[in-house]
């Protein structure tokens, strides 16, 4: 039976394969769109996390400061500042913040020349203006950026990942909807065999399983193609982020196995749906 | 009688069977019991409500009001799964042939084979002896739009008698054919009644009444007018 299905969806794709060919395109656009946008939120997602340090500031003290220097600083400005929260951040956890945007860091900071960090102290204050006045001390070298501005950028790569997330569900709807109008139109078309099927003793699944199988194959295709197409276009970014000295983007490559797994399941559950809602021809009356 | 099992021996039970459209009563109570392996024509005039009745009893029709039971089982009340599995005991010949228009002859008639279970050479082995047999073996290939109206008759009929069913309703089934291939497709189903298979040729042409005796029933606006050997 399973073969029968299978070889009656290959004909139903041969006799419609131009059309087969443009759902699989139309399928292929907003798949591999959502999979870029995935892809962009992802990378802005280090940016998100600055939105819960909206309190913090930052305070790079001198790199010639020993560490019993800098435990007195931070001892005497807990003292005089008593509603702060003064802490420390080690060379291993700056590094890795740091590597997240500026990936060449690594050659810098090894070798006969390395550069030395600064010690990174985080300032938690009730108000980080405050903070700012640190910046006349010898020994700190530059303080912020300031609450204010993590927070824009905190709350601007939120907005920027909703927002992405949303088009991605958005354009993922608009596959589902495509798939599910071409299997409507299919099921129109074919309104007089699906009766003659099921008057001389076709099962629900002889009737459906074709369809199913012509939609699944378009789609199959559809989530390789958007796999390649989403990775093209991250690239494109990628190496324009790359100019300006940036980490760039990535294409995860467990992405690959969603687009391929939405590709499946989306025709999938698009035949289902819209055979069971329109499949009807030649039942009883 | 509920919608159990029938003795083995009924293979068709109507009881009060009405059917209406639109307000116009088709069927007026038809009581009917065929036995299994009958031949039995069902003959009227146009109108009289013939194809209603064989629909009824493939269920591509739902009865106004009272019952159909066919091989023990109510056909109105099958749940679609059952219908599909009951359907393909029931070889219908349909009068407007009912072919799938993208696949050739041997494709027509394989096809059900195919979702039977049979795998794909027993069907074509099957199918193609059907069609020989039917004289529409050297069409094989062709597609139904470019057959003549005997020639998709008779793969109407090859598709209809090649998974040997129990039980063969056929609607007008020599409305296309001339007098020679009548013949033959009438004593095509003698031979297939004489194996057992309970046969319903609805007809409107007397001549194949005459040609074979048989139990012959006459309807007449909806109501059975005549039960018995022909002629009456």
């Amino acid at each position: 039976m399973m073969r029968h299905i299978l070889e009656e969806g290959l004909a139903l794709l041969r006799r419609r394969g131009v059309v087969s060919v443009i759902l699989a395109m139309s399928l292929t656009v907003p798949m591999a769109l959502a999979g870029f946008t995935t892809s962009m939120g992802l990378w802005s997602r280090p940016l998100v996390a600055l939105e819960s340090h909206a309190t913090v500031v930052r305070v790079l003290l001198h790199p010639k400061m020993d560490v019993s220097q800098r435990q007195v600083w931070i001892a005497e400005q807990a003292r005089i500042h008593q509603d702060w929260r003064l802490s420390e951040i080690d060379r291993e956890t700056l590094e890795k913040r740091l590597q997240v945007w500026f990936p060449y860091l690594e050659d810098l900071l090894e070798g006969e020349h390395a550069i030395e960090l600064p010690t990174l102290v985080e300032v938690e204050a009730a108000d980080p203006e405050e903070v700012t006045a640190l910046a006349e001390g010898p020994t700190v070298i530059a303080v912020g950026p300031t609450s204010s501005i993590d927070r824009i950028l905190g709350v601007m790569a939120r907005t920027m990942t909703w927002l992405l997330g949303g088009i991605s569900v958005i354009l993922l709807v608009s596959a589902f909807l495509l798939a599910a109008t071409w299997i409507h139109l299919e099921v129109y078309r074919n309104a007089d065999e699906i009766t003659i099927m099921r008057l001389v003793g076709a099962t629900e699944s002889a009737i459906r399983g074709p369809f199913v199988v012509a939609a699944l194959i378009p789609g199959i295709f559809a989530g390789v193609a958007a796999s390649v197409g989403a990775w093209c276009l991250v690239r494109m970014v990628a190496v324009a982020v790359e100019t300006v000295g940036l980490s760039p983007p990535v294409f995860p490559p467990w992405l690959v196995a969603v687009e391929i797994g939405v590709g499946v399941i989306l025709p999938i559950v698009a035949a289902l749906v819209t055979m069971g809602r329109h499949a009807r021809a030649g039942e009883t009356d | 009688m509920g919608s159990g099992t029938l003795l083995a021996v009924t293979m068709i039970r109507l009881r009060n069977l009405t059917k209406t459209y639109d307000g116009r009563r088709i069927l007026r109570g038809i009581d009917l019991q065929v036995e299994a392996g009958e031949f039995l024509f069902l003959t009227g005039a146009s109108g009289a409500g013939k194809s209603t009745l064989l629909k009824l009893l493939y269920a591509a029709e739902r009865p106004t009001a009272g019952g159909a039971w066919v091989a023990g089982q109510r056909v109105d009340e099958l749940s679609r799964h059952k219908l599909a599995l009951l359907r393909r005991k029931v070889g219908v010949i349909f009068q407007d042939f009912k072919l799938l228009r993208h696949k050739t002859v041997l494709e027509n008639v394989t096809f059900v084979l195919r979702f039977q279970g049979l795998g794909a050479r027993d069907a074509h082995r099957r199918a193609y002896q059907v069609l020989k047999r039917l004289g529409l073996h050297h069409r094989q290939s062709a597609l139904p739009e470019v057959l003549s109206g005997g020639e998709q008759q008779r793969v109407a009929i090859a598709r209809a008698l090649a998974y040997q069913p129990r039980l063969i309703l056929a609607d007008e089934p020599t409305g296309n054919l001339d007098a020679d291939l009548a013949g033959e497709l009438l004593s095509l189903l003698c031979d297939i009644n004489y194996q057992g298979a309970t046969i319903i040729v609805a007809t409107h042409d007397h001549s194949l009444l005459e040609a074979m005796p048989a139990r012959t029933l006459v309807l007449n606006q909806g109501l059975i007018e005549y039960d018995g050997s022909w002629p009456p």
